[in-house]
Protein backbone atom coordinates (compact mmCIF):
# COMPACT_ATOMS: atom_id res chain seq x y z
CA UNK A 1 0.00 0.00 0.00
CA UNK A 2 1.60 3.42 -0.65
CA UNK A 3 1.34 6.91 0.67
CA UNK A 4 1.67 9.22 -1.79
CA UNK A 5 1.58 13.23 -1.86
CA UNK A 6 1.88 14.89 -4.76
CA UNK A 7 2.73 18.68 -4.94
CA UNK A 8 1.41 18.91 -1.50
CA UNK A 9 1.53 22.59 0.09
CA UNK A 10 -0.07 23.28 3.07
CA UNK A 11 -0.52 27.06 4.44
CA UNK A 12 -1.56 27.69 8.51
CA UNK A 13 -2.84 31.02 7.48
CA UNK A 14 -0.02 33.40 5.94
CA UNK A 15 2.63 30.68 7.21
CA UNK A 16 3.46 27.57 4.95
CA UNK A 17 4.36 24.61 7.00
CA UNK A 18 4.59 22.31 4.26
CA UNK A 19 6.34 23.46 0.67
CA UNK A 20 5.46 21.60 -2.81
CA UNK A 21 6.09 18.62 -1.23
CA UNK A 22 5.76 15.05 -3.46
CA UNK A 23 6.95 11.76 -2.24
CA UNK A 24 5.82 7.83 -2.60
CA UNK A 25 5.78 5.88 0.62
CA UNK A 26 5.71 2.16 -0.03
CA UNK A 27 5.95 -0.88 2.27
CA UNK A 28 9.02 -0.75 5.00
CA UNK A 29 10.08 1.40 7.47
CA UNK A 30 10.28 5.54 6.43
CA UNK A 31 11.54 7.49 9.24
CA UNK A 32 10.52 10.70 8.96
CA UNK A 33 12.92 13.38 9.79
CA UNK A 34 13.28 16.87 11.23
CA UNK A 35 13.52 19.29 13.74
CA UNK A 36 11.13 20.48 15.79
CA UNK A 37 8.84 22.97 13.66
CA UNK A 38 10.21 21.35 10.16
CA UNK A 39 6.87 20.27 9.19
CA UNK A 40 6.91 16.31 10.31
CA UNK A 41 3.63 16.74 12.43
CA UNK A 42 2.15 18.77 9.23
CA UNK A 43 3.23 15.78 6.85
CA UNK A 44 1.64 13.28 9.41
CA UNK A 45 -1.39 14.84 10.24
CA UNK A 46 -2.16 15.25 6.29
CA UNK A 47 -1.19 11.68 5.65
CA UNK A 48 -3.76 11.28 8.80
CA UNK A 49 -6.48 13.51 7.19
CA UNK A 50 -6.53 15.73 10.31
CA UNK A 51 -5.55 18.23 7.95
CA UNK A 52 -6.51 19.41 4.29
CA UNK A 53 -3.53 20.24 1.65
CA UNK A 54 -4.08 23.66 0.39
CA UNK A 55 -2.91 22.23 -3.03
CA UNK A 56 -1.59 19.06 -4.06
CA UNK A 57 -2.97 15.83 -2.84
CA UNK A 58 -1.86 13.24 -0.06
CA UNK A 59 -3.78 9.23 -1.05
CA UNK A 60 -3.73 6.28 0.69
CA UNK A 61 -3.84 3.75 -1.73
CA UNK A 62 -6.72 5.19 -4.13
CA UNK A 63 -8.43 7.27 -1.30
CA UNK A 64 -7.85 10.49 -0.39
CA UNK A 65 -5.93 10.63 3.38
CA UNK A 66 -9.42 13.02 4.14
CA UNK A 67 -11.69 10.56 3.01
CA UNK A 68 -13.46 8.24 5.63
CA UNK A 69 -12.55 5.24 3.06
CA UNK A 70 -8.90 6.18 3.88
CA UNK A 71 -9.12 6.14 7.62
CA UNK A 72 -9.64 2.25 7.11
CA UNK A 73 -6.17 2.20 5.56
CA UNK A 74 -3.93 3.43 8.26
CA UNK A 75 -3.48 2.95 11.77
CA UNK A 76 -2.45 6.50 13.48
CA UNK A 77 -0.91 7.22 16.80
CA UNK A 78 -0.59 10.75 17.68
CA UNK A 79 2.36 12.15 19.23
CA UNK A 80 0.15 14.10 22.04
CA UNK A 81 -0.58 12.43 25.21
CA UNK A 82 -4.23 12.83 25.79
CA UNK A 83 -6.88 9.95 26.73
CA UNK A 84 -10.12 8.55 27.82
CA UNK A 85 -8.30 8.93 31.44
CA UNK A 86 -11.36 7.63 33.35
CA UNK A 87 -10.56 4.41 31.15
CA UNK A 88 -8.61 1.48 31.65
CA UNK A 89 -5.68 0.90 29.10
CA UNK A 90 -7.87 -2.43 27.87
CA UNK A 91 -11.20 -0.47 27.15
CA UNK A 92 -9.55 2.09 25.31
CA UNK A 93 -8.37 -0.09 22.86
CA UNK A 94 -11.18 -2.19 22.77
CA UNK A 95 -13.68 1.23 22.08
CA UNK A 96 -11.14 2.48 19.70
CA UNK A 97 -11.61 -0.93 18.13
CA UNK A 98 -15.47 -1.07 18.42
CA UNK A 99 -15.68 2.61 16.34
CA UNK A 100 -14.22 0.82 13.30
CA UNK A 101 -17.33 -1.25 13.34
CA UNK A 102 -16.30 -4.99 14.53
CA UNK A 103 -18.82 -6.98 16.65
CA UNK A 104 -18.26 -7.45 20.70
CA UNK A 105 -16.10 -10.63 19.99
CA UNK A 106 -13.95 -9.99 17.24
CA UNK A 107 -13.02 -6.21 18.76
CA UNK A 108 -11.99 -8.58 22.34
CA UNK A 109 -9.77 -10.78 20.22
CA UNK A 110 -8.19 -7.68 18.02
CA UNK A 111 -7.96 -5.88 21.33
CA UNK A 112 -5.76 -8.69 23.02
CA UNK A 113 -3.75 -9.76 19.95
CA UNK A 114 -2.84 -5.84 19.78
CA UNK A 115 -2.09 -5.52 24.10
CA UNK A 116 -0.10 -8.45 23.55
CA UNK A 117 1.78 -7.18 20.77
CA UNK A 118 3.03 -3.94 22.29
CA UNK A 119 3.72 -5.94 25.45
CA UNK A 120 0.92 -4.30 27.28
CA UNK A 121 -1.52 -7.43 28.38
CA UNK A 122 -0.27 -7.76 31.74
CA UNK A 123 -0.91 -4.36 32.38
CA UNK A 124 -4.03 -3.15 30.43
CA UNK A 125 -6.32 -3.29 33.46
CA UNK A 126 -4.81 -0.17 34.78
CA UNK A 127 -6.23 3.24 34.25
CA UNK A 128 -4.86 5.42 31.98
CA UNK A 129 -5.26 8.12 34.52
CA UNK A 130 -2.48 6.15 36.22
CA UNK A 131 -0.13 5.04 33.49
CA UNK A 132 3.39 6.07 32.95
CA UNK A 133 4.35 7.55 30.21
CA UNK A 134 6.11 4.55 28.02
CA UNK A 135 2.62 2.87 28.52
CA UNK A 136 0.84 5.34 27.26
CA UNK A 137 2.62 5.25 24.41
CA UNK A 138 2.35 1.60 23.69
CA UNK A 139 -1.47 2.07 24.54
CA UNK A 140 -1.61 4.70 22.05
CA UNK A 141 0.36 2.11 19.26
CA UNK A 142 -2.07 -0.69 20.34
CA UNK A 143 -5.27 1.27 19.70
CA UNK A 144 -3.36 1.57 15.95
CA UNK A 145 -2.78 -1.75 15.35
CA UNK A 146 -6.33 -3.34 16.31
CA UNK A 147 -7.59 -3.04 12.68
CA UNK A 148 -4.29 -4.73 11.22
CA UNK A 149 -4.40 -1.53 8.97
CA UNK A 150 -1.45 -1.72 5.46
CA UNK A 151 -0.56 1.93 6.49
CA UNK A 152 0.88 2.72 10.09
CA UNK A 153 1.42 6.46 10.97
CA UNK A 154 3.63 6.99 14.12
CA UNK A 155 3.88 10.30 15.54
CA UNK A 156 6.87 10.04 17.58
CA UNK A 157 6.01 6.50 19.07
CA UNK A 158 9.46 5.86 20.97
CA UNK A 159 9.27 9.17 23.22
CA UNK A 160 9.27 8.51 26.66
CA UNK A 161 9.68 4.83 26.15
CA UNK A 162 12.68 2.72 28.23
CA UNK A 163 15.47 1.00 26.49
CA UNK A 164 13.53 -2.35 27.07
CA UNK A 165 10.41 -1.15 25.35
CA UNK A 166 11.86 0.34 22.64
CA UNK A 167 13.45 -3.05 21.58
CA UNK A 168 9.97 -4.56 21.89
CA UNK A 169 8.60 -1.64 19.95
CA UNK A 170 11.30 -1.84 17.18
CA UNK A 171 11.31 -5.72 16.93
CA UNK A 172 7.32 -5.53 16.28
CA UNK A 173 7.88 -2.62 13.92
CA UNK A 174 10.06 -4.80 11.87
CA UNK A 175 7.90 -8.01 11.79
CA UNK A 176 4.86 -5.39 10.59
CA UNK A 177 7.55 -4.32 7.76
CA UNK A 178 8.69 -7.29 6.99
CA UNK A 179 5.25 -8.46 6.75
CA UNK A 180 5.02 -5.67 3.78
CA UNK A 181 2.67 -3.23 5.83
CA UNK A 182 4.30 0.74 5.26
CA UNK A 183 5.36 2.64 8.05
CA UNK A 184 6.29 5.89 8.68
CA UNK A 185 7.58 7.05 11.79
CA UNK A 186 8.55 10.50 12.27
CA UNK A 187 11.20 11.33 15.06
CA UNK A 188 13.24 14.25 15.96
CA UNK A 189 15.92 12.15 17.41
CA UNK A 190 17.94 10.70 14.62
CA UNK A 191 19.75 7.92 16.40
CA UNK A 192 15.86 6.70 16.90
CA UNK A 193 15.15 6.36 12.82
CA UNK A 194 18.95 4.94 12.26
CA UNK A 195 18.02 2.22 14.02
CA UNK A 196 14.88 1.99 12.87
CA UNK A 197 13.75 2.78 9.79
CA UNK A 198 15.13 1.65 6.32
CA UNK A 199 14.49 4.76 4.44
CA UNK A 200 14.62 7.84 5.72
CA UNK A 201 12.43 11.49 4.89
CA UNK A 202 14.58 14.48 6.16
CA UNK A 203 12.28 17.61 6.26
CA UNK A 204 13.50 21.28 7.25
CA UNK A 205 11.20 24.32 6.83
CA UNK A 206 8.38 22.76 5.06
CA UNK A 207 10.31 20.89 2.60
CA UNK A 208 11.78 17.81 1.78
CA UNK A 209 15.96 17.61 1.89
CA UNK A 210 16.90 14.41 0.96
CA UNK A 211 15.44 10.80 0.74
CA UNK A 212 17.50 7.65 0.96
CA UNK A 213 19.31 5.43 3.57
CA UNK A 214 21.57 7.49 6.01
CA UNK A 215 24.01 6.14 3.66
CA UNK A 216 22.91 7.12 0.38
CA UNK A 217 22.45 10.27 1.45
CA UNK A 218 25.42 10.57 2.87
CA UNK A 219 27.20 9.57 -0.68
CA UNK A 220 25.19 12.83 -2.56
CA UNK A 221 26.82 14.29 0.65
CA UNK A 222 30.40 13.60 -0.42
CA UNK A 223 31.53 17.28 -0.55
CA UNK A 224 29.73 18.57 1.78
CA UNK A 225 31.75 20.07 4.87
CA UNK A 226 33.36 17.59 7.32
CA UNK A 227 34.75 17.73 10.37
CA UNK A 228 37.93 15.32 10.79
CA UNK A 229 40.32 14.61 13.85
CA UNK A 230 43.93 14.05 13.62
CA UNK A 231 46.47 12.76 15.63
CA UNK A 232 49.81 13.01 14.15
CA UNK A 233 53.08 13.51 15.07
CA UNK A 234 54.51 16.18 14.62
CA UNK A 235 51.10 17.68 14.80
CA UNK A 236 52.33 21.79 14.25
CA UNK A 237 54.11 20.85 11.06
CA UNK A 238 50.76 18.28 10.16
CA UNK A 239 48.55 21.66 10.92
CA UNK A 240 51.29 24.10 8.65
CA UNK A 241 51.12 21.98 5.70
CA UNK A 242 47.59 21.47 5.65
CA UNK A 243 47.00 25.34 6.41
CA UNK A 244 48.02 25.45 2.74
CA UNK A 245 45.70 22.99 1.60
CA UNK A 246 42.57 25.61 -0.56
CA UNK A 247 40.30 22.40 0.89
CA UNK A 248 40.82 23.56 4.44
CA UNK A 249 38.65 25.84 6.10
CA UNK A 250 40.14 25.89 9.35
CA UNK A 251 42.50 24.12 11.68
CA UNK A 252 42.12 23.81 15.88
CA UNK A 253 44.64 22.09 18.00
CA UNK A 254 42.47 20.54 20.30
CA UNK A 255 45.05 18.63 23.23
CA UNK A 256 47.47 16.70 20.93
CA UNK A 257 44.52 16.79 17.90
CA UNK A 258 44.01 18.21 15.31
CA UNK A 259 40.30 19.39 14.25
CA UNK A 260 39.79 20.01 10.78
CA UNK A 261 37.46 21.13 8.55
CA UNK A 262 37.20 20.80 5.40
CA UNK A 263 34.76 21.61 2.76
CA UNK A 264 35.73 18.74 0.12
CA UNK A 265 36.23 15.78 2.03
CA UNK A 266 36.84 13.57 -0.66
CA UNK A 267 40.48 15.45 -2.22
CA UNK A 268 41.25 16.07 1.37
CA UNK A 269 41.87 12.32 2.30
CA UNK A 270 43.15 12.19 -1.20
CA UNK A 271 45.76 14.75 -0.05
CA UNK A 272 46.12 13.63 2.94
CA UNK A 273 47.51 10.37 2.38
CA UNK A 274 49.71 11.74 -0.35
CA UNK A 275 50.92 14.51 2.23
CA UNK A 276 51.50 11.83 5.03
CA UNK A 277 53.62 10.00 2.98
CA UNK A 278 55.52 12.32 1.60
CA UNK A 279 56.45 14.37 4.72
CA UNK A 280 56.87 11.17 6.80
CA UNK A 281 54.63 11.98 8.95
CA UNK A 282 52.73 9.53 11.90
CA UNK A 283 49.22 9.54 11.92
CA UNK A 284 47.94 7.74 15.29
CA UNK A 285 44.40 8.10 14.37
CA UNK A 286 42.17 9.92 12.03
CA UNK A 287 38.33 10.03 12.60
CA UNK A 288 35.65 12.23 11.21
CA UNK A 289 33.73 13.97 13.87
CA UNK A 290 30.70 14.52 11.87
CA UNK A 291 30.05 11.80 9.91
CA UNK A 292 26.54 10.12 11.62
CA UNK A 293 23.25 11.31 10.60
CA UNK A 294 23.07 14.34 13.14
CA UNK A 295 25.43 15.67 10.60
CA UNK A 296 24.03 14.62 7.69
CA UNK A 297 20.87 16.52 8.86
CA UNK A 298 22.97 19.29 10.79
CA UNK A 299 24.51 20.04 6.85
CA UNK A 300 21.15 19.71 5.21
CA UNK A 301 19.58 22.04 7.44
CA UNK A 302 22.41 24.52 6.86
CA UNK A 303 21.98 24.15 3.25
CA UNK A 304 18.48 25.55 3.26
CA UNK A 305 19.19 28.25 5.87
CA UNK B 1 -17.29 -3.73 9.69
CA UNK B 2 -20.61 -2.24 10.29
CA UNK B 3 -20.61 1.95 10.21
CA UNK B 4 -24.32 1.59 12.48
CA UNK B 5 -21.93 -0.24 15.13
CA UNK B 6 -19.52 2.14 15.06
CA UNK B 7 -21.73 4.89 15.53
CA UNK B 8 -23.73 3.21 18.26
CA UNK B 9 -20.46 2.14 19.49
CA UNK B 10 -19.38 6.32 19.83
CA UNK B 11 -23.22 7.03 20.80
CA UNK B 12 -22.36 4.82 24.10
CA UNK B 13 -19.04 6.09 24.30
CA UNK B 14 -20.22 9.86 24.32
CA UNK B 15 -22.77 9.13 26.66
CA UNK B 16 -21.22 7.00 29.47
CA UNK B 17 -18.66 10.17 29.49
CA UNK B 18 -21.14 12.96 29.59
CA UNK B 19 -22.99 11.09 32.58
CA UNK B 20 -20.22 11.32 34.49
CA UNK B 21 -18.62 14.55 33.49
CA UNK B 22 -18.65 17.61 35.39
CA UNK B 23 -21.81 18.60 33.29
CA UNK B 24 -24.14 16.63 35.58
CA UNK B 25 -22.88 18.10 38.85
CA UNK B 26 -22.83 21.27 37.38
CA UNK B 27 -26.93 21.64 36.53
CA UNK B 28 -27.98 19.24 39.74
CA UNK B 29 -27.67 22.26 42.12
CA UNK B 30 -30.19 24.50 39.70
CA UNK B 31 -32.68 21.95 39.20
CA UNK B 32 -32.92 20.96 42.97
CA UNK B 33 -33.09 24.83 44.08
CA UNK B 34 -35.59 24.58 41.35
CA UNK B 35 -37.22 21.75 43.57
CA UNK B 36 -36.78 23.45 46.73
CA UNK B 37 -38.57 26.59 45.48
CA UNK B 38 -41.52 24.91 44.51
CA UNK B 39 -41.50 23.04 48.09
CA UNK B 40 -41.71 26.47 49.77
CA UNK B 41 -44.16 27.94 47.39
CA UNK B 42 -46.27 24.79 47.57
CA UNK B 43 -48.71 26.06 45.04
CA UNK B 44 -50.79 22.81 45.23
CA UNK B 45 -52.06 23.62 48.87
CA UNK B 46 -53.50 27.31 47.36
CA UNK B 47 -57.06 27.51 47.74
CA UNK B 48 -57.88 29.65 44.35
CA UNK B 49 -56.28 26.74 41.82
CA UNK B 50 -56.85 29.07 39.27
CA UNK B 51 -54.50 31.84 40.56
CA UNK B 52 -52.19 28.67 41.80
CA UNK B 53 -51.77 27.50 38.41
CA UNK B 54 -50.81 31.12 36.81
CA UNK B 55 -48.14 31.39 39.62
CA UNK B 56 -47.13 27.74 38.98
CA UNK B 57 -47.16 28.44 34.87
CA UNK B 58 -45.26 31.30 35.27
CA UNK B 59 -42.76 30.14 37.48
CA UNK B 60 -42.18 27.26 34.56
CA UNK B 61 -42.17 30.25 31.71
CA UNK B 62 -40.08 32.53 33.23
CA UNK B 63 -37.83 30.03 35.31
CA UNK B 64 -38.19 26.33 34.14
CA UNK B 65 -37.92 27.20 30.46
CA UNK B 66 -36.02 30.58 30.12
CA UNK B 67 -32.75 29.47 32.64
CA UNK B 68 -32.78 25.79 33.76
CA UNK B 69 -33.45 24.23 30.68
CA UNK B 70 -31.26 26.54 28.83
CA UNK B 71 -28.40 25.56 31.30
CA UNK B 72 -28.99 21.93 31.19
CA UNK B 73 -28.67 21.85 27.19
CA UNK B 74 -25.81 23.83 27.24
CA UNK B 75 -24.28 21.85 29.78
CA UNK B 76 -24.51 18.44 27.84
CA UNK B 77 -24.70 20.91 24.24
CA UNK B 78 -21.90 22.35 24.28
CA UNK B 79 -19.73 19.56 26.58
CA UNK B 80 -20.39 16.63 23.75
CA UNK B 81 -18.05 18.27 21.52
CA UNK B 82 -16.14 20.84 24.01
CA UNK B 83 -14.93 17.94 26.35
CA UNK B 84 -13.36 15.76 23.80
CA UNK B 85 -11.76 19.40 22.30
CA UNK B 86 -10.40 19.73 25.72
CA UNK B 87 -9.12 16.83 26.60
CA UNK B 88 -7.58 16.58 23.21
CA UNK B 89 -9.49 13.00 22.62
CA UNK B 90 -11.65 14.28 19.45
CA UNK B 91 -8.18 13.15 17.45
CA UNK B 92 -9.03 9.80 18.46
CA UNK B 93 -12.62 9.83 17.08
CA UNK B 94 -11.70 11.80 13.83
CA UNK B 95 -8.92 9.06 12.51
CA UNK B 96 -11.80 6.53 12.74
CA UNK B 97 -13.82 5.48 9.68
CA UNK B 98 -16.87 7.06 10.72
CA UNK B 99 -17.59 10.12 8.45
CA UNK B 100 -17.39 13.15 10.36
CA UNK B 101 -20.94 14.69 10.38
CA UNK B 102 -21.84 10.96 11.62
CA UNK B 103 -19.65 11.72 14.72
CA UNK B 104 -21.42 15.09 14.98
CA UNK B 105 -24.59 13.47 14.77
CA UNK B 106 -23.41 10.47 17.64
CA UNK B 107 -22.51 13.07 19.86
CA UNK B 108 -26.06 14.87 19.39
CA UNK B 109 -27.80 11.78 20.34
CA UNK B 110 -25.68 10.72 23.20
CA UNK B 111 -26.73 14.09 24.82
CA UNK B 112 -30.61 13.57 24.14
CA UNK B 113 -31.25 11.13 26.88
CA UNK B 114 -29.22 13.22 29.20
CA UNK B 115 -30.93 16.42 28.20
CA UNK B 116 -33.91 15.10 27.60
CA UNK B 117 -34.38 13.00 30.20
CA UNK B 118 -33.24 15.48 32.68
CA UNK B 119 -35.70 17.94 32.06
CA UNK B 120 -38.26 15.69 31.78
CA UNK B 121 -38.06 14.00 34.65
CA UNK B 122 -37.44 17.23 36.28
CA UNK B 123 -40.24 18.72 35.01
CA UNK B 124 -42.53 15.73 35.85
CA UNK B 125 -40.89 16.34 39.60
CA UNK B 126 -41.67 19.84 39.57
CA UNK B 127 -45.20 19.01 38.57
CA UNK B 128 -45.99 16.64 41.59
CA UNK B 129 -44.46 19.34 43.73
CA UNK B 130 -46.60 21.93 42.90
CA UNK B 131 -49.96 19.81 43.51
CA UNK B 132 -53.34 20.16 41.20
CA UNK B 133 -51.96 23.01 39.13
CA UNK B 134 -48.71 21.08 38.38
CA UNK B 135 -50.60 17.95 37.52
CA UNK B 136 -52.57 20.27 34.57
CA UNK B 137 -49.64 22.11 33.83
CA UNK B 138 -47.65 19.10 32.81
CA UNK B 139 -50.37 17.72 30.51
CA UNK B 140 -50.30 21.29 28.74
CA UNK B 141 -46.90 22.13 28.59
CA UNK B 142 -44.89 18.58 28.48
CA UNK B 143 -44.33 18.62 24.68
CA UNK B 144 -43.46 22.27 24.94
CA UNK B 145 -40.53 21.37 27.52
CA UNK B 146 -39.70 18.81 24.83
CA UNK B 147 -39.41 21.17 21.91
CA UNK B 148 -37.54 23.84 23.77
CA UNK B 149 -34.97 21.19 24.73
CA UNK B 150 -33.80 20.38 21.59
CA UNK B 151 -34.03 23.65 19.97
CA UNK B 152 -31.44 24.17 22.39
CA UNK B 153 -29.37 21.21 22.26
CA UNK B 154 -28.72 21.45 19.05
CA UNK B 155 -28.15 25.26 19.14
CA UNK B 156 -25.50 24.88 21.53
CA UNK B 157 -24.09 22.15 19.30
CA UNK B 158 -23.58 24.49 16.54
CA UNK B 159 -22.04 26.93 19.25
CA UNK B 160 -19.71 24.04 20.20
CA UNK B 161 -18.49 23.35 16.89
CA UNK B 162 -18.03 26.89 15.52
CA UNK B 163 -16.57 28.43 18.16
CA UNK B 164 -13.58 27.88 20.57
CA UNK B 165 -15.14 29.23 23.62
CA UNK B 166 -18.28 27.42 23.10
CA UNK B 167 -19.34 27.21 27.02
CA UNK B 168 -18.57 30.87 28.00
CA UNK B 169 -20.11 32.29 24.45
CA UNK B 170 -23.04 29.68 25.17
CA UNK B 171 -23.26 30.80 28.89
CA UNK B 172 -23.57 34.21 27.56
CA UNK B 173 -25.94 33.23 25.24
CA UNK B 174 -28.16 31.84 27.07
CA UNK B 175 -28.06 34.39 29.98
CA UNK B 176 -27.80 37.66 28.41
CA UNK B 177 -29.17 37.71 25.07
CA UNK B 178 -31.94 34.90 24.87
CA UNK B 179 -33.61 37.01 28.72
CA UNK B 180 -32.49 40.26 27.04
CA UNK B 181 -33.85 39.97 23.05
CA UNK B 182 -36.73 37.78 24.40
CA UNK B 183 -38.02 40.53 26.56
CA UNK B 184 -37.79 43.53 23.94
CA UNK B 185 -40.51 44.54 22.25
CA UNK B 186 -40.92 44.34 18.88
CA UNK B 187 -39.72 42.18 16.63
CA UNK B 188 -36.50 41.51 17.66
CA UNK B 189 -37.58 38.95 20.28
CA UNK B 190 -38.03 36.60 17.44
CA UNK B 191 -34.22 35.76 17.54
CA UNK B 192 -34.38 34.30 20.82
CA UNK B 193 -35.39 30.25 21.07
CA UNK B 194 -36.97 31.60 24.63
CA UNK B 195 -39.79 33.74 22.71
CA UNK B 196 -41.41 30.83 21.17
CA UNK B 197 -41.13 28.32 23.75
CA UNK B 198 -42.74 31.13 25.62
CA UNK B 199 -45.31 31.53 22.84
CA UNK B 200 -46.14 27.99 23.07
CA UNK B 201 -46.79 27.94 26.74
CA UNK B 202 -48.92 31.27 26.97
CA UNK B 203 -50.68 29.23 24.32
CA UNK B 204 -51.71 26.10 25.63
CA UNK B 205 -52.18 28.17 29.17
CA UNK B 206 -54.54 30.37 27.97
CA UNK B 207 -56.60 27.20 27.78
CA UNK B 208 -56.84 27.02 31.34
CA UNK B 209 -57.12 31.07 32.16
CA UNK B 210 -53.60 31.54 32.28
CA UNK B 211 -53.68 35.54 31.16
CA UNK B 212 -50.97 36.79 28.84
CA UNK B 213 -48.58 39.49 30.02
CA UNK B 214 -49.59 43.14 28.08
CA UNK B 215 -46.28 43.64 26.17
CA UNK B 216 -45.56 39.85 24.96
CA UNK B 217 -47.47 38.91 21.70
CA UNK B 218 -46.96 35.63 21.29
CA UNK B 219 -47.08 33.53 18.02
CA UNK B 220 -49.58 31.08 17.33
CA UNK B 221 -49.01 27.37 18.93
CA UNK B 222 -48.55 25.82 15.84
CA UNK B 223 -46.41 28.55 14.06
CA UNK B 224 -44.35 28.48 17.62
CA UNK B 225 -44.23 24.81 17.34
CA UNK B 226 -42.93 24.94 13.71
CA UNK B 227 -40.04 27.48 14.50
CA UNK B 228 -38.72 25.63 17.44
CA UNK B 229 -38.65 22.50 15.17
CA UNK B 230 -37.14 24.23 12.50
CA UNK B 231 -34.22 26.24 14.67
CA UNK B 232 -33.47 22.16 16.23
CA UNK B 233 -33.39 21.03 12.70
CA UNK B 234 -31.32 23.78 11.39
CA UNK B 235 -28.95 24.14 14.07
CA UNK B 236 -27.94 20.34 13.96
CA UNK B 237 -27.66 20.19 10.10
CA UNK B 238 -25.54 23.62 10.11
CA UNK B 239 -23.53 21.66 12.99
CA UNK B 240 -23.10 18.91 10.71
CA UNK B 241 -22.01 20.69 8.03
CA UNK B 242 -19.60 22.75 9.88
CA UNK B 243 -18.14 19.85 11.68
CA UNK B 244 -17.75 18.07 8.33
CA UNK B 245 -15.97 20.65 6.51
CA UNK B 246 -13.19 21.48 9.75
CA UNK B 247 -10.10 20.59 9.90
CA UNK B 248 -8.98 18.96 13.12
CA UNK B 249 -6.39 22.12 14.35
CA UNK B 250 -9.77 24.20 13.88
CA UNK B 251 -11.84 22.09 16.43
CA UNK B 252 -9.02 22.44 19.00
Amino acid sequence: MLLSFDRVTKFYGPVIGINDISCRIGPGITGLLGANGAGKSTLMKLASGQLRPSSGSVRIGQHAAWSSAAKRLFGYSPDINSFYEELTGREFVYAMTRLYGYPRREARERTERALDEVGMSPRAERRLAGCSHGMRQRIKLAQALVHDPPVLLLDEPLSGIDPGGRKVINDLLARLADAGKTILVSSHILVEIEQLADTVLMIARGRILASGTLGQIRELLEDQPLTIEIVAEPARRLAALLAERPEVRSIEIRDEALIVRTAAPKRFFVELGELVVREGLEVQRLQTLDAGADAVFGYLEGGVR
Amino acid sequence: MSLLRAWLTLVWLSFRRLLWSASTLMIVFPLAAGGLFLLKRRYGAMEDVEAAFAMYSNFLILVFASILIPICALAYGTASVGGDREDRTLLFLLVRPIPRWLILLAKFTATLPLTVGLTAASFFIYCRLAGEPGELAYQLYLPTVLFITLAYVSLFHLFAVSLRHATIVALIYAIFMEVLLGNLPGIIKRVAVNYYGRSLMYSYGAREGLPRPEFFEPLSASAATWALGGIACAAILLAMLIFERREYRDLT
